[in-house]
């Protein structure tokens, strides 16, 4: 039986108590605090806690206001995320001076409505531009499990607090992998929804075309109850669908029964470590997954999400880069002001590419439902490391740790990333992909791989 | 696009974008990688029919 006070706790653990009366959710937040207070002069996951909302919140949800399904659940945010009172960072130092947020963002608005509690904003790469998890401004959010090495980002906060057991549930932003990687590198279930499928109103955007928010948690439930609490259509938001939700939590006992699964080769077979192929090796095991299918020209796709991320991300940022490019981290500046430079016939082919990219991977989904890949080209890098050696060649680790989730959040596919581990050895993530509004058969099948242990989440 | 400097140089005039000396050299260093990054793009041959996406609908 999970000490329900402990780091350990799901956050369904967590709901099923506070909603039955056995767990006042004011303990619960208190015993969260602690944690944090403990864990952050090492982890540094946070940028804001707010200790005192969190605190008044609990109070109203053990008077029997705003209960729902997530019940007494404390959480923590990306700080691009709107959070009311406070400037929204998106990690950077420039944004301080910018508006106090007039109210929470949307998907913070829809947990909370679900009975969870916001705890804090947490710590990012600077505007998303990024997949360590270093920060100049702030420090750089640290993996729990080797304090020493990174935790992936740009969600880099959202996959340690998860992973320290600070909070069981934290939301994160994908643009090209910023969940994905983080929950590689912290041994984490992360999803990456659809896109267009939750609202990004009240968030700082990074690329308009890609942009993705998401939850990371230990478990696949927690997952799913978390991913159903915040679907619906959302005006504010001009990108996000109004299909109807599909509630997936149910889903989760159905199994893999029907599911067509396959590997990715060819561009995900290669140019990374051999741990990241172990990790698919081992997760296809599980689900006797031998058949093989190629994404045509993933290569490409990886191109011309660089692309895009590039030219969008620069010119979003322009007037910030002429008027205080001394106030922006030096690992993503240089990055902007190239990205900018940049032609603009690139960006037209990068975007009809993505049509056909996009026809030829839905064609892939008619003989399987979900394609295994890696998640990172390898287990987390030490904190500071700037190169790293993939297969012989040696690599920037800021522009390459996510080579193998750029062409899937290139087309908005959606993405759950599963932890492996091998005893002794660092965490790395499988992506468990699906064609797009069909989150559920990639939860279901991180469900049965969490049921047969082949992937479990332990806080460090 | 072989001279990369002036790439620099000229686009950053054009578009209004001030570079400081002390970070021409890693804009460089980042146009490098862009242009290696892009290949596989620019290597790719559309049909002519080929719209964007995304669509814009009014």
């Amino acid at each position: 039986m999970t000490d329900l006070l402990s780091k350990a706790a799901t956050a369904a653990d967590i709901a099923r108590a506070v909603s039955s009366g056995k767990l006042k959710a004011s303990a619960v937040i208190e015993a969260a605090l602690k944690r944090i207070e403990a864990a952050e002069p090492t982890v540094n996951a946070f940028t804001d806690v707010v200790a005192d909302r969190a605190r008044r919140r609990a109070i109203q949800i053990d008077a029997g206001q705003h209960r729902g399904p997530l019940s007494g659940v404390p959480f923590a945010v990306k700080n691009l995320f709107d959070i009311q009172g406070l400037p929204t960072r998106a990690g950077s130092k420039i944004n301080i001076d910018g508006p106090i947020a007039k109210r929470d963002g949307a998907l913070v608005r829809r947990l909370e409505s679900a009975g969870a509690i916001l705890v804090g904003a947490l710590n990012m790469g600077e505007y998303a531009y990024d997949f360590t998890g270093e920060n100049i401004h702030y420090g750089p959010s640290r993996n729990p499990h080797d304090l020493t090495r990174m935790s992936g980002g740009s969600s880099g906060g959202s996959g340690a607090a998860v992973a320290a057991g600070e909070v069981p549930l934290s939301l994160g932003s994908d643009t090209n992998g910023s969940i994905r990687v983080p929950a590689s590198l912290c041994g984490l279930f992360g999803l990456k929804p659809t896109y267009g499928r939750l609202s990004r109103a009240g968030s700082f955007p990074f690329v308009d075309a890609f942009d993705h928010l998401g939850p990371l948690a230990r478990s696949t439930e927690d997952l799913a109850m978390s991913f159903d609490a915040m679907q619906g259509w959302d005006p504010d938001d001009p990108v996000c669908s109004d299909r109807m939700t599909d509630p997936t939590l149910p889903t989760l006992v159905e199994g893999i029964a029907g599911l067509r699964i396959a590997v990715a080769g060819d561009y995900f077979a290669k140019g990374g470590e051999p741990e990241c192929f172990a990790a698919v090796a081992s997760v296809a095991k599980a689900l006797n997954a031998t058949k093989t299918v190629v994404l045509p020209q993933a290569a490409a796709a990886r191109a011309a999400a660089y692309v895009i991320t590039a030219m969008e991300g620069a010119q979003l940022h322009l007037e910030r880069l002429k008027t205080r490019p001394q106030d922006f981290d030096p690992d993503t500046r240089e990055r902007f002001m190239a990205g900018a430079l940049l032609p603009g016939i690139w960006y037209v082919k990068a975007q009809r590419f993505r049509r056909l990219y996009r026809t030829q991977v839905m064609k892939l989904f008619e003989e399987v439902d979900i394609v295994l890949a890696p998640a990172t080209p390898c287990a987390a890098p030490k904190l500071g490391q700037t190169m790293m050696t993939l297969q012989g060649v040696e690599l920037p680790v800021r522009a390459n740790l996510g080579i193998y989730t750029q062409p899937i959040s290139f087309i908005g596919l959606p993405v759950v990333a599963v932890p492996t581990r091998t005893a002794g050895a660092m965490p790395i993530g499988v992506q468990v992909i699906a064609k797009p509004w069909n989150e559920s058969a990639a939860l279901r099948v991180a469900a049965y791989l969490e049921k047969q242990g082949v992937c479990v989440s332990t806080p460090a | 696009m072989a001279d990369i400097a002036s790439w620099m140089d000229e686009e950053a005039k054009a578009i209004g974008l001030p570079i400081a000396e002390e970070y021409r050299a890693n804009v460089i260093v980042n146009l490098e990688r862009s242009l290696a990054i892009v290949q596989p793009l620019l290597a790719v041959e559309l049909d002519e029919e080929l719209t964007p996406l995304p669509v814009y609908r009014p």
